[in-house]
């Protein structure tokens, strides 16, 4: 008599798709998941308990270590907060620079994405591809910040640097080189077929669970939701831009997929403006105190992160440090629709959806 | 078909163009001026203010200083300078908020060792470190 | 009547045994050495694509020592084996995966003079010979006692029924156009022109489904890297890894002969009719037809993303299995009409 029994399977943390120290604890069927359980916090570093012994400026360097993908919006979530709760002034300068430096990493982020997730799907070249022009951004934003990954460029009230001497004109220069290659990316991987057949109509959900789970960024627009707060709950100068929301209706693994790489073009012509209208008094620092105080009270801002609404909520008691300080990581509410996704699909789409969902796990543990 | 054709001339066409790696070991990276590397100290600027162990939010810096050998002038100078370089961040702080600019970034990032005890960088090596000093270091 | 045809057909002694044996050692260096080079070339073409150097320290700008090097680390590395692991099946699983590997070399005719055998079913031989590859591959999956492996194992299993069919269909029409198994035969029938040009839906479904065969992207599901980390040698290290990784390339060096020999005319010239096949050039064709397809091989092992083991099947078994049999109708109509 034959028997058969479901098998228990630990994907991660040691898996070369998990994108980090992911755990997922998977019982399979054969190679059907009938049910998986998401392990987190490998790679919790506790962050807000150690922000609250930190100065504000302090805390700066610790959010590059959040979403070391994309620091710059990390940066520029905790000084809106604070900036926020002061009242602080902010010269046109400085909001400019922030919104370059945060479109470019926004470019970087989803070309890391569309490279990882090409490798998770079993193709390589795509990711050396995209990491060339990812270097590129990287060594723009190192010229302008003196870091490549972890930037620590914005302060409470401003930026640290101006612009150095011609580096608005390389940025210029970069915006058609990347729309260039965006169009080779096309040609290599959205046409092609085996990558439509793993990708089309998985990991599908609808407008209403996508809202339910709390899901945000691509994964929230990628089933119609038109919402980006770039656009409905603007900030910083976003609203002296004209660009596109951009939404798909499908809710699977091929709508996100041409969410980002259609992102990646609204960042661009962002960019394209901003260098065009950045004003040209040189002053990038706006008027703050020396010791950043954050008056009595309470604020949370929310801003659109490439993987989704990043928020910051800060309890202040009117010191040099936060009373409290809670950051809203977009993907650890993004990973919670994942148990639901992964029941009755098989390894591979496991990799597939897990990839689609585009989690950093420095954000996930915080 | 015709995707998997696309792709393929795409590769073929990559087979001749320019190479993106760099040979880093032998020919060294050039970094950008405002590039954050291991610090450079210089020890006679130091005026023992302690704002750069204060705002390192790693609590990697450690410092002490005597008083003045020459009884005449007031203040302090400094004794010892170390900075912990398993947990420094690089992060610019502290020399963002030095007054007379004693410790500033240099260019240099090469930092493996082979022992854990030789990231505890001190005075001395610290002052040695003076090769590609970062030219702007006040914005 | 060439000198080894005689050697073949002459009585069995010892000295035909040494002669042989001799050859069989030639041959068996000549394939590491086209394995130790086609590891270094797939590094290399994958590294010039990607926009990478490649291998370009051990020996030279090229590498060339890169593989031997390779070699070398994987000859000293400890042997570790896990606990649990089927302890007799697990030493066995890489001499089965590879020992046949080799054996399917015996029937490929290189050039008039250059081959070892001239069996009437040689094609057969290659093909039943290359599937009991798959069993050492299940069972190195069994063995291990680790999941992953054993999810490795299966897929090889399924994937490798499922293209041996295919595989086979698409070269009747050959054998309808041939008349025979015999691979020497099959290369003297395409004399004047190549099957690639006669059987170009054939060739494609042979390409596929070798690919398949191969276990190479797109199709690499047995051990896909992503998915089921290094799927069914997810245990074996040092040389018994290695075990796999030279079948691997044994076949890839297998295949694209075969491939050569059954489409491209083997060592008849390229263009018929000028008299190219009179002066003895017949190794160089070869090489030439030979390379090209283990460079389309690496290319589109580069280029293409991993297929899903579902739309695998799906696809060996509605797609390529329906083509196949359609060609053989098709072969046997032009075969009927225009032959």
């Amino acid at each position: 008599m034959i028997r058969t029994e479901e098998m228990m399977l630990n994907v991660g943390p040691q898996h070369p798709s998990t994108h980090g120290v992911f755990r997922l604890v998977i019982k399979v069927d054969g190679e059907t998941i009938v049910e998986a359980t998401p392990v987190i916090g490998y790679l919790h570093r506790g962050t807000e308990k150690l922000a609250e012994d930190l100065q504000y400026t302090q805390i700066i360097p610790y959010t590059d270590r959040m979403d070391y993908i994309s620091a710059m919006t990390n940066n520029y979530v905790l000084c809106h907060a604070v900036e926020t709760m002061m009242g602080a002034e902010l010269p046109d300068r400085a909001e400019y620079l922030r919104v370059l430096a945060m479109e470019l990493g926004r470019v970087a982020s989803h070309l890391v994405w569309f490279g990882t997730y090409l490798l998770d799907i079993g193709a390589v070249s795509p990711f050396l591809y995209a990491f060339r022009e990812r270097e590129m951004i990287i060594n723009l934003l190192n010229e302008l910040s003196g870091a490549r990954l972890t930037f620590n460029y914005m302060r409470v009230g401003g930026v640290k640097w101006d612009a150095p001497d011609g580096w608005l004109e390389k940025v210029r220069e970069f915006v058609p080189y990347m729309r260039e290659q965006l169009k080779g990316y096309h040609d290599l991987v959205t046409g092609n077929e085996i990558f439509l057949n793993r990708v089309k109509g998985i990991g599908k959900y609808t407008k209403e669970e996508a809202i339910q789970y709390s899901l945000s960024g691509a994964n929230l627009r990628c089933t119609g939701v038109e919402w980006d707060l770039r656009k409905h709950e603007t900030y910083s100068v976003y609203d002296r831009f004209d660009f596109n929301v951009i939404t798909r209706e499908g809710g699977d693994a091929w709508s996100r997929y041409q969410c980002r790489m259609a992102e990646i073009e609204e960042s661009l012509k962002i960019i394209e403006q901003a260098v065009e209208q950045i004003p040209d008094d040189g002053k990038y620092m706006g008027k703050v105190p020396r010791i950043i105080k954050a008056p009595k009270g309470e604020a949370f801002v929310r801003i659109e992160s490439p993987r989704g609404e990043i928020g910051c909520y800060i309890a202040s008691e009117g010191k040099k440090e936060p009373y409290r300080l809670k950051f809203r990581r977009p993907s650890f509410y993004n990973l919670q629709i994942l148990p639901k996704l992964l029941k009755g699909e098989n390894m591979a789409n496991l990799i597939t959806i897990l990839g689609g969902v585009d989690i950093v796990l420095g954000e996930v543990d915080g | 078909m015709l995707g998997l054709a696309k792709g393929l001339k795409y590769t073929l066409k990559n087979l001749t163009k320019e190479k993106m790696t760099y040979q880093y070991p032998e020919e060294p990276i050039p970094m950008p001026d405002r590039f954050r590397g291991i610090q450079k100290f210089y020890p006679e600027k130091c005026i023992v203010c302690n704002q750069c162990a204060n705002i390192c939010p790693t609590d990697c810096i450690e410092l002490t200083g005597k008083k003045h050998p020459d009884p005449e002038k007031k203040g302090k100078i400094i004794d010892t300078y170390d900075i912990n370089f398993e947990i420094c961040i690089l992060c610019d702080l502290c020399t963002e908020v030095c007054p007379t600019e004693a410790i500033v970034m240099t260019n240099n990032f090469e930092l493996a060792e082979y022992s854990r005890d030789e990231l505890f960088k001190n005075l001395e090596w610290l002052d040695e470190n003076d090769q590609n000093v970062r030219k702007e270091n006040k914005a | 009547m060439t000198w080894i045809d005689s050697l073949l057909q002459s009585q069995p002694s010892w000295t035909n045994f040494a002669i042989f044996a001799g050859l069989g050692v030639t041959m068996l260096s000549i394939t590491l050495g086209f394995v130790t080079f086609a590891i270094l070339a797939e590094r290399k073409v994958m590294g010039y694509m990607q926009l990478r150097h490649g291998p370009n320290r051990v020996g030279g700008r090229f590498g060339l020592l890169q593989s031997v090097a390779d070699i070398l680390k994987l000859l000293l590395k400890e042997d570790t084996r896990p606990k649990q692991a089927d302890k007799t099946l697990f030493v066995l699983a890489p001499v089965i995966a590879y020992a046949p590997a080799f054996l399917v070399i015996a029937v490929i005719p290189f050039t008039e003079a250059f081959k070892f055998t001239d069996i009437g079913v040689g094609l057969l031989y290659y093909i039943a010979i290359s599937g009991i590859s798959t069993i050492g591959i299940v069972t190195a999956g069994w063995a291990s006692n680790n999941k992953y492996a054993l999810m490795g194992g299966m897929r090889a299993a399924a994937q490798m029924i499922s293209y041996e069919i295919p595989l086979v269909m698409s070269v009747i029409g050959i054998i309808l156009f041939t008349g025979s198994l015999n691979l020497v035969e099959i290369v003297q029938a395409q004399e004047n022109i190549a099957f690639i040009f006669l059987q170009p839906i054939a060739f494609l479904i042979f390409l596929i489904a070798g690919t398949a065969e191969l276990n190479r992207t797109p199709f690499d599901l047995p051990e896909a890297e992503s998915e089921l980390v290094a799927g069914y040698h997810v245990e074996y290290s040092g040389f018994r890894w290695a075990f796999f990784m030279l079948s691997e390339y044994v076949y890839l060096f297998a295949l694209s002969a075969l491939i050569t020999v059954l489409f491209l005319g083997g060592w008849n010239a390229p263009i018929p009719g000028i008299g190219l096949n009179e002066i003895g050039l017949g190794a160089v064709w070869f090489t030439i037809k030979f390379i090209v397809i283990v460079f389309l091989f690496m290319w589109m092992r580069i280029t293409f993303p991993r297929l899903r083991a579902d739309q695998l099947m799906e696809f060996g078994w509605k797609v390529l299995l329906p083509i196949a049999l359609a060609n053989i109708f098709l072969s046997a109509l032009i075969k009927e009409l225009f032959f």
